[in-house]
């Protein structure tokens, strides 16, 4: 099913133009690797704050005031320079073990993040000595490490039979 | 010995050898070199920004950088060792790459840049330190550095895209992957 839209939507106009662009893609993908930089890095800003590690003078509403705004705005170009880079190559996207496995971490990575957010006490937000509890810590270097495995997986999209053998299809 | 002759024993090293034949070598070594570079750059553009001010001069630069840069200078290790691994792999290859030149003279250049900071315009640091903006030289080299690791990084993609190959040389029998592909 994947398959078929794949090889349809690579034949469509938008995609046609995308691939007849030569710069276009190692451009969108320099864009995608410099956003990792600021996504991944302001994550382990805020996740390093939880564990007390980093700016733990601070209250954690400071740490997250400077952070998330370039996370998420982070996200977002990357969301776009990714769909793009999807248009201009789906059969190699959507024929990917790692793409599926990718989207699928990135989906539990950002609920995780939302969830976290939602949760927090506005105490926590203010305080600057309050410590967060031992379940919330570990909340937040599990997303660090899903954000490691989401930049493996990225990168393995380009080796897919490699990595996954007969999984690869 | 002359620059070709040790690229070529490069080529010829066990490493080189491990990362063209093992079929994972490759994925993992350019993931943690993508990863690597990423946590250089985010990092340091913490502190560039706050070089320029951004997003306020309260929090003192000294701290910050102090903060940040045992992270920075991890990942920096770990990304020369990669890149290392990745360019053995295909050393004469690179060796005659343009892109490949030029990211190494752009790593120079933000090697110098860092340098005549650290060494010259940080001494006046106290002044600036915190509540203040920055010196004007201090700025200057917060926004070089910004340009200058952004050149890095797009060289770097640029790279895998002119297919390795300088201009008149042959394709060498002994690379085993298709730069199109990547």
């Amino acid at each position: 099913m994947f398959r078929d839209f794949a090889e349809w939507l690579q034949t469509t106009g938008i995609s046609v133009k995308v691939q007849s662009i030569t710069w276009l893609i190692p451009v969108l993908q320099s864009i995608h690797i410099l956003m990792i930089g600021i996504v991944f890095v302001s994550s382990l800003m805020i996740t390093l704050r939880v564990v007390g590690s980093m700016r733990a003078d601070e209250p954690f509403a400071t740490v997250w005031g400077r952070f998330a705004p370039w996370m998420w705005s982070g996200l977002v170009v990357m969301a776009l320079t990714g769909l793009v880079l999807i248009i201009g190559e789906p059969v190699r996207e959507f024929s990917s073990v790692s793409f599926w496995l990718k989207m699928s971490l990135l989906a539990i990575s950002l609920t995780s993040i939302f969830v976290f957010g939602r949760t927090l006490r506005p105490e926590m937000l203010t305080s600057a000595t309050g410590e967060f509890s031992t379940g919330r810590k570990a909340a937040a270097l599990a997303t660090v490490v899903l954000w490691l495995a989401i930049i493996f997986l990225g990168r393995a999209i380009a080796y897919d039979a490699a990595v996954w053998g007969h999984l690869h299809t | 010995m002359t620059a070709p002759s040790i690229v070529e024993v490069v080529e010829a090293s066990a490493p080189a050898e491990w990362m063209r034949m093992s079929l994972l070598s490759m994925p993992v070594v350019e993931a943690i070199h993508v990863l690597t570079a990423a946590i250089v750059f985010g990092t340091i553009l913490i502190i560039d920004l706050r070089l320029l001010g951004f997003p306020n001069t309260r929090r003192p630069f000294t701290r910050i950088e102090h903060e940040l840069l045992r992270y920075t200078w991890g990942a920096f290790i770990i990304s020369v060792v990669t890149g290392i691994l990745m360019f053995a792999a295909n050393a004469t290859t690179y060796y005659g790459n343009t892109a490949f030149r030029l990211k190494m003279l752009a790593l120079l250049v933000a090697g110098m840049n860092m340098a005549v900071f650290e060494l010259v315009i940080k001494r006046g640091v106290a002044s600036w330190d915190k509540d203040v903006a920055p010196a004007r030289a201090a700025r200057f080299a917060g926004a070089a550095s910004i340009v200058i690791w952004t050149a890095v990084i797009v060289i770097a993609r640029w790279i895998a895209w002119t297919k390795g190959y300088g201009a008149g040389a042959s394709i060498p029998d002994n690379v085993n992957f298709d730069f199109s592909t990547q």
